[in-house]
């Protein structure tokens, strides 16, 4: 169904970051604020991706905000940071999704969401680091390999899920000896993200415990946070809900004081 | 969201938050209606990802409950849950709960009468005396051994010595049950569930077809499973001497189990038995005497009566069939496949050792069926993705083959559905080792099509 050689020539035909965003995002890394928005002005895209994604409701803001070193102004280093790489990932996502039904609006959501919750939780945890703010923005990178490997191959996925209870990264890993996650890894590295925002991605697939304590607390409120997300209508009839297997007993431990933060009645 | 359906129970794994807006997500008409047409004994809802519900979340599957149980009377409910969910369904439901609580998949299979596990040494416990009641007479009727405890205190008591129980069930709760004709099989016997009175409905609800077509693969053993048949009247009993007589133009050998005449005249009886039908008080009797299981017919498979032979339809189909087929073997093994030889001729089988073989048939606008022969390391291979592990398990191979040859079935239905033709698929039916297949095949005309598979060779015969 799917073999090691294409997940190779998958990673290989992703292209290395643009130079806008790796100096962008160096800037950032220093904390120069101006700088880093007088280069992000030269890439019109990535203007318009910021503009859009700032301007969602879930971020809060009363009026429309529209300039770049605005944009980077109200969010901070790490949130600034933290929107680069989604507007990064956002540039695997294909133009038109087959195995989820997704498009470049519920994407978006999707991001947005995952990051203004994943805030929520930081400031909950006490936790300012960078790296860890980064980490969300790698999520999505897991729907997106899903996409791109699977696509092709509904049908038999289908079959197969009708008489057995296996979820993609299931598959992936039984066919190939490696998962979805590890894939995002891969991207990651090549797009020399650093090593604890992929490590926490890892611990976020609920299957691989990190040994690191603050990884794994980070990766088990992740998990929870992935399956709060897909729980939702949108993204329950797009089809991400089943993509890969909620570990209900890895994130036991947190369920209450998640509840909390997230308000849930 | 579809059900995974495993020994004809369909489970639906939501995963996450249960809200009402989600719950009323993951289930499209399309999906109800699918359920409905599954032919399954029991539908589930498994709660064992779900860490957050509320009743407006379970409300959308109970309402499919509801759809589910009117068109088909099968058993219904939730399972996979702890203590709290067990109580705060009870809660939310309070006099409402018409559907069943499973707290396992495991458990729930006992009630399914799926006959995978016999004999089954069963403790229970409920606090509701009537449940309690009805659990043990369900286990028992399934052919297992309740043990009731009848306080919560002799429940705890005796469940600590672990070994003596194979099962422990608790937080249970049997809402309205099945009554429908559903058929399962095991072994290579394909049992039938009848349940309380039996009349002339009988020919509407038993599928004849579905029948027919078990016959025409090669099952040669079919079993009544009638230990809640209260009573059943004339013209059921000229439906089953009719289904009889039928069934022994194939040889083929039709079984009554824990039929009791106490309100049925006893010379049904004697007219049935006229018919060629038997009669056993417990499945066991049947399923766990291998002489008698080769002697009926379970295991070997006298060719049938009406021979049929390969049309043109079924010759102009035969690239939909290879391609399911190779498409599924490659899928599962990740290997590529080439084809070898094809020719229209009797099945012909160089090496008979080490390999083993299985069927599938199919009935509807065509007709026929397909087999397929692996060396015993492809099926291993194949069906590694669907154990997650490398086993020498014969019996879990050939379990696992079947469900492989389901997804075939599948593939060629909905390969043939693209150019409007509609086929259902039997239940697949699996052999040791070709000698076995060879029965049911050998007289057959069909086309053959030898395939490798990495240096393996594999065996493809489409016939009718």
């Amino acid at each position: 169904m799917i073999t090691t050689k294409q997940i190779d020539s998958f990673i290989e035909k992703i292209p290395p970051s643009p130079k806008v965003l790796q100096e962008t995002l160096a800037l950032l890394n220093e904390g120069d604020l101006p700088k880093a928005a007088k280069v992000a002005k030269t890439d019109p895209a990535l203007n318009a991706y910021l503009k859009e994604l700032v301007n969602k409701p879930i971020y809060g803001f009363k009026n429309e905000v529209s300039d770049i070193s605005q944009i980077f102004g109200i969010l901070g280093v790490g949130r600034s940071q933290q929107a680069v790489y989604n507007y990064m990932i956002s540039l695997l996502s294909p133009d038109k999704w087959v195995m989820f039904q997704l498009n470049k609006t519920s994407f978006y959501n999707l991001q947005a969401q995952l990051c203004a919750n994943w805030q929520k939780i930081l400031e909950h945890l006490k936790i300012n680091d960078k790296n860890a703010q980064n980490s969300i923005a790698l999520l999505p990178a897991s729907f997106i390999v899903s996409e791109a490997l699977f696509c092709e191959k509904i049908d038999d996925v289908e079959l197969l899920r009708s008489v057995d209870e296996i979820d993609l990264n299931t598959i992936l890993q039984r066919l190939c000896k490696m998962d979805l996650f590890d894939i995002c890894q891969r991207i990651a590295q090549k797009w020399e993200m650093p090593k604890s925002t992929i490590a926490i991605i890892q611990a976020a697939s609920g299957v691989k415990p990190s040994q690191n304590k603050t990884v794994n607390l980070l990766g088990k409120w992740m998990h929870m946070l992935l399956f709060y997300t897909l729980s939702q209508p949108l993204f329950i009839e797009a089809g991400l809900n089943d993509f890969i297997d909620f570990q209900v007993e890895y994130v036991g431990d947190i369920y209450e004081e998640f509840t909390q933060v997230m308000e849930i009645e | 969201m579809r059900a995974v359906i495993r020994n004809g129970i369909g489970i639906f794994h939501p995963q996450g938050f249960l809200d009402g807006n989600a719950g009323n997500s993951y289930l499209s008409v399309e999906d109800i209606d699918a359920t409905i047409k599954s032919n399954t004994s029991m539908i589930l809802v498994s709660l064992k990802k779900v860490i957050f519900f509320n009743r407006n979340g379970l409300d959308a599957f109970v309402k499919m409950f509801a759809k589910v149980r009117s068109a088909n009377h099968i058993t219904v409910g939730f399972c996979d849950y702890d203590k709290k969910k067990y109580d705060t369904i009870k809660k939310f439901y309070n006099n409402d709960l018409n559907f069943s609580l499973f707290k396992t998949e495991q458990i729930a299979s006992l009630f399914s009468s799926s006959f995978k596990e016999k004999n089954q040494n069963v403790l229970l416990y409920s606090e509701d005396k009537s449940q309690r009641a009805a659990l043990a007479i369900e286990l028992h009727d399934n052919g297992h051994n309740p043990i009731v405890a009848q306080t919560k205190e002799e429940f705890l008591e005796k469940s600590k010595v672990k070994d003596a129980y194979d099962l422990i069930i608790s937080e249970t709760f049997l809402g309205q049950m099945g009554q429908k004709v559903a058929a399962r099989v095991t072994g290579n016997a394909i049992i039938y569930s009848l349940s309380s009175f039996i009349d002339a409905e009988i020919g509407e609800t038993f599928n004849i077809a579905y029948h027919n077509n078990s016959l025409n693969v090669g099952f040669r053993l079919f079993i009544f499973d009638a230990y809640k048949v209260i009573s059943m009247n004339i013209h059921a009993l000229n439906f089953f001497s009719k289904l009889s007589s039928s069934s022994a133009e194939y040889n083929a050998t039709i079984c009554f189990v824990g039929m009791s005449f106490d309100k049925t005249p006893i010379a049904f009886k004697e007219t049935l038995e006229d018919a060629g039908i038997m009669f056993f008080e417990q499945m066991d009797d049947i399923l766990q005497n291998k002489e008698l299981l080769d002697e009926l017919g379970a295991s070997s498979a006298a060719s049938g009566k009406n021979r049929r032979t390969l049309n043109k339809v079924l010759v102009t189909e035969l690239p939909n069939f290879i391609d399911a087929t190779v498409a599924t073997i490659e899928m599962m093994t990740n290997s590529t496949a080439c084809k070898d030889a094809a020719k229209v001729d009797k099945i012909q089988i160089d090496s008979k050792d080490g390999k083993i073989a299985s069927s599938i048939g199919f009935y509807g606008d065509i007709d026929g069926m397909v087999m397929l022969i692996f060396p015993l390391g492809i099926a291993k291979k194949a069906c590694e993705l669907l154990i997650g592990e490398n086993t020498d398990d014969k019996e879990l191979i050939l379990d696992t083959l079947a469900e492989l040859v389901n997804i075939v079935g599948g593939k060629i239905k909905t390969l043939l559905a693209d150019e409007h033709i509609s086929v259902d698929i039997t239940l697949p039916r699996t052999y040791h080792d070709v000698d076995g297949l060879l029965e049911v095949a050998d007289s057959k005309k069909g086309v053959q099509v030898d395939l490798s598979f990495d240096n393996d060779k594999f065996l493809f015969f489409l016939t009718r």
